[in-house]
């Protein structure tokens, strides 16, 4: 009886680790561009918040944010928080209720899983200098 | 009677934490080092999961396989996996780790289906046969995470067509937990009237404002504003054989401002920008955009353009017009 619950239980765990594992081969296989942010939502409690390039270039050209706004070409190297983007300030020049929808949607941009590390995904930096890439 | 049982009881949950410890062992140094080789099959390494490339090794006897693991082959395995530190307690608990993900019949599947929730429970239902180690050559473990079972399978570490632009809950980096991840729009919901390319995110992003495929706007506010566009080419040339490459102005002002790129990333003075495809790859010169979200350096002759003319100087002369 005790042996065959312990290797049901054995199964689970085994289950459990296959699973984080299977989790991790597939880690890297974002859409091209997706931008996570992480430089202060993990230590506030929040999801990393998750910029996809594709959604926005289909409807603004580079210009309007790395000109305009201000972007820098660097993931994590503009400080955004919460307060820069109430005052209209980076995301927020848009996602003000106006333009696009506003910042009561937390959700929407801090889908990410936690702990998800700031960087370009599927960039090419990413999978061929990931150590260079955590350095800067 | 009953004490013995309770004694039993005792002896086989002790057993169980041990086996749980081991595991975890087992796992951490897979992690950390075996997975380097295992977890792809470089250099001909039976990966984790491959119940067909294991088969032939198990037959050899677990044994066979701790003391190939600690003291190395001649086929390539490094002793301890290269990892000097290890202790031996700790390889057999790694090369035991590997062997639960090839045993063990129902462990297998189900993770699948766990990994990737959005999947339909028809394909599910495929998967669960897995068990067998012939099921692993089942086609439907393609799109299970797990790598194709067979060694000589086309382009085996490509990623599979299924796989491509996945949606936001399959994606790996957003929460599928998040009830927002469910709200947001998939890749190929947007793609589809898109020009296609063959790599990043597989969309011709040039062609489709060319084509009128999509509009984006050059002013977050002013639908009707429009880009200043400059026709120039700037050819430089490359060592070596490679053609040389053309930069065209025109296809980057639809997108870009002259501030974008000028001064910082290119000084605009002929012959003062020193570009190397090392600096590209990690992401400096054309790297701050093509590898991120522009097309990325995969594409050559997409940049590499101009052919070189190889002929001696006394043909290219002649030929030359007068």
């Amino acid at each position: 009886m005790f042996g065959k619950s312990a290797v049901q239980r054995l199964l689970l765990v085994a289950m459990a680790l296959a699973t984080v594992f299977l989790v991790d081969i597939d880690e890297a296989r974002a859409e091209y561009g997706d931008v996570v942010i992480n430089n202060y939502s993990d230590a506030a409690g929040m999801r990393p918040a998750i910029f996809p390039h594709w959604f926005h270039r289909v409807r603004f050209r580079c210009k309007v944010c790395h000109a305009d706004l201000g972007f820098k070409f660097k993931a994590g190297g503009n400080e955004i928080n919460m307060v820069k983007i109430i005052d209209g300030q980076f995301c927020g020049a848009c996602h003000n209720g106006e333009l696009a929808w506003s910042v009561e949607n937390c959700n929407l941009c801090h889908s990410g899983k936690p702990g998800t590390p700031t960087q370009v995904h599927e960039s090419t930096v990413q999978k061929l200098a990931p150590a260079a890439l955590q350095k800067k | 009677m009953k004490l013995e049982r309770i004694i039993l009881a005792c002896v086989s949950l002790a057993g169980f934490a041990n086996t749980t410890l081991a595991a975890d062992a087992g796992k951490d140094l897979y992690t950390k080092t075996c997975a380097v080789c295992h977890a792809a099959g470089i250099a001909g390494a039976p990966r984790y999961g491959n119940a067909a490339e294991w088969q032939p090794r198990i037959a050899t006897g677990v044994a066979r396989l701790y003391s190939n693991a600690i003291q190395g082959t001649s086929k390539g395995m490094p002793p301890k996996g290269g990892n000097a530190e290890a202790s031996d307690g700790d390889i057999k608990a790694a090369v035991d780790y590997m062997l639960a993900s090839v045993k063990g019949g129902a462990a297998k599947p189900a993770p699948a289906v766990a990994a990737a929730p959005a999947k339909p429970a028809a394909a599910a239902a495929t998967a669960a046969p897995a068990a067998a180690p012939t099921a692993a050559v089942d086609p439907s473990s393609n799109t299970s995470g797990v790598p194709a079972a067979d060694i000589n399978s086309f382009n085996r570490l490509l990623r599979p067509i299924g796989k491509r632009n996945p949606p936001p809950v399959e994606d790996g980096i957003h929460d599928p937990a998040n009830d927002g991840t469910l709200a947001l729009m998939a890749p190929l919901a947007a793609y589809g009237p898109l020009p296609k390319s063959l790599a990043g995110n597989r969309v011709n992003w040039v062609k489709a404002i060319e084509e009128n495929k999509i509009n984006p706007r050059w002013d977050r506010n002013d639908q009707a504003a429009t880009p200043v566009v400059i026709d120039l080419n700037i050819v430089r040339e490359v060592k070596g054989s490679m053609p040389d490459v053309v930069y065209p102005h025109k296809q980057h002002t639809e997108w870009l401002d002259c501030s974008n790129c000028h001064p910082a990333i290119f000084v605009p003075q002929k012959g003062a920008n020193a570009i190397s495809m090392a600096a590209i790859l990690l992401g400096e010169k054309c790297g701050v955009c093509h590898g991120k979200v522009a097309f990325p350096v995969s594409e050559c002759r997409l940049c590499h353009s101009k052919k070189k003319d190889f002929r001696p100087a006394q043909a290219q002369a002649a030929a030359a017009p007068k």
